[in-house]
């Protein structure tokens, strides 16, 4: 499903497409709005911690801005997508080629660190936020480290990708720093 | 002249004739009054370029008539506004000028007014929280990334955009209202 943005649908008319055979949406979209759903949880548990922890504002803040950021890489992953592989089954340039499959590793990289810094987020509402809410908080940077994951498989099986390519060693640090966070959520609390 | 400097003082100093006052008065407020005419009021080039002449014309012509020298955001603004509505109605001769302001255009304006003013705010901050927020907010930028640029542990930065956030806030609670 391309040249709709996933944004714009239903919830059910989203879980219709991804279990349609259609290649998109894919992993890479499903990672992103993963990401989006847990900053989203963490704007909710920063905004009803105000009264009790003095960075909550700021944490909702940061949290509500990651989530725009993620949200609409859940496109830009299925429109890259579909550049790389038009890029493979027709006869193009190398350059080209080259061009299109790093643009389409480079999306969910950006998906993993988005995820890294929700993780983040999720952590610190989950140690100092409302007791209500910390369950919530816990429970995003679970997602949070799900997409970051996800994210940097993508990023390995990505054609332009070796063991040792930067971005890999980039990804591989979002998951684990994302691992991090979300171990530290789970470990706080009652 | 730096952006340390409040309005009133700017004002003040146009007042005594300081012409480096002046260009730092219509260097603060130029982008603002061109993001008015064009944006709020969508007027063409050559309409908005005329527009702006004009403001800051009688803005040097008027300064004395400015009662509240902190007040000249809002004061500029409305200038601005009704310049704006005078270019559009002698075009429309048939519509009253209070009409042309479209809800639309209503949004777009009060917007402008409060970037205008989250970016007076912003220019207050220390350099460092200016720097972290326009890294996190505007360039889109990691923790990670962020932390590597400023030689800062990732796990800091977020409390430290926090921290920055809330000395915005009270930056922009302390602003001035407009008259």
């Amino acid at each position: 499903m391309a040249g709709s943005d996933y944004l714009d649908l239903r919830l059910g008319e989203f879980l219709d497409s991804l279990s349609a055979p259609a290649p998109t949406p894919g992993g890479g979209a499903v990672a992103a709005l993963t990401v989006s759903l847990a900053a989203g949880l963490v704007t909710m548990a920063a905004r009803r911690s105000v009264d009790s922890w003095s960075d909550a504002p700021g944490v909702a803040a940061q949290a509500r801005a990651l989530l725009a950021r993620a949200g609409p890489l859940a496109q830009t992953d299925a429109d890259a997508w579909h550049a790389a592989l038009a890029a493979l089954e027709e006869p193009r340039g190398e350059t080209e080629l080259e061009e299109r499959l790093a643009k389409a590793a480079e999306v969910p990289l950006a998906i993993a660190d988005t995820a890294a810094d929700v993780a983040e987020l999720a952590a610190l509402a989950a140690e100092m936020g409302e007791g209500t809410y910390r369950g919530d908080a816990a429970a995003a940077a679970v997602l949070a480290e799900a997409g970051a994951r996800a994210a940097a498989k993508l990023v390995g099986l990505n054609l332009t990708v070796t063991a040792d390519d930067a971005r890999m060693v980039r990804a591989r640090g979002a998951a684990e720093a994302a691992r991090a966070a979300a171990a530290r959520a789970l470990d706080s609390g009652p | 002249m730096s952006a340390d400097v409040s309005d009133a003082q700017l004002v003040h100093r146009c007042r005594t004739g300081e012409a480096a006052a002046w260009r730092e008065l219509v260097d603060r407020y130029s982008r603002y009054v061109y993001a008015i005419t064009t944006q709020g009021f969508r007027l063409r080039e050559h309409d908005a370029e005329d527009v702006f002449q004009e403001v800051f014309t009688r803005v040097y012509d008027r300064l004395d008539s400015l009662r509240d020298d902190s007040a000249v955001r809002p004061w500029i603004a409305q200038l601005t506004r009704r310049l704006c509505l005078d270019r559009i109605a002698a075009e429309r001769r048939e519509q009253p000028a209070d009409e042309l302001v479209s809800p639309e255009a209503e949004a777009v304006l009060a917007d402008l007014d409060e970037s205008f003013a989250v970016h007076e705010a912003l220019s207050r901050l220390p350099a460092q929280c200016r720097e972290v927020l326009d890294r996190f907010f505007t360039r889109d930028e990691s923790y990670r990334t962020i932390g590597d640029a400023l030689h800062l542990p990732p796990g800091t930065i977020a409390s430290r955009i926090s921290r920055c956030l809330a000395k915005l806030r009270s930056e922009l609670d302390g602003r001035s209202v407009a008259v």
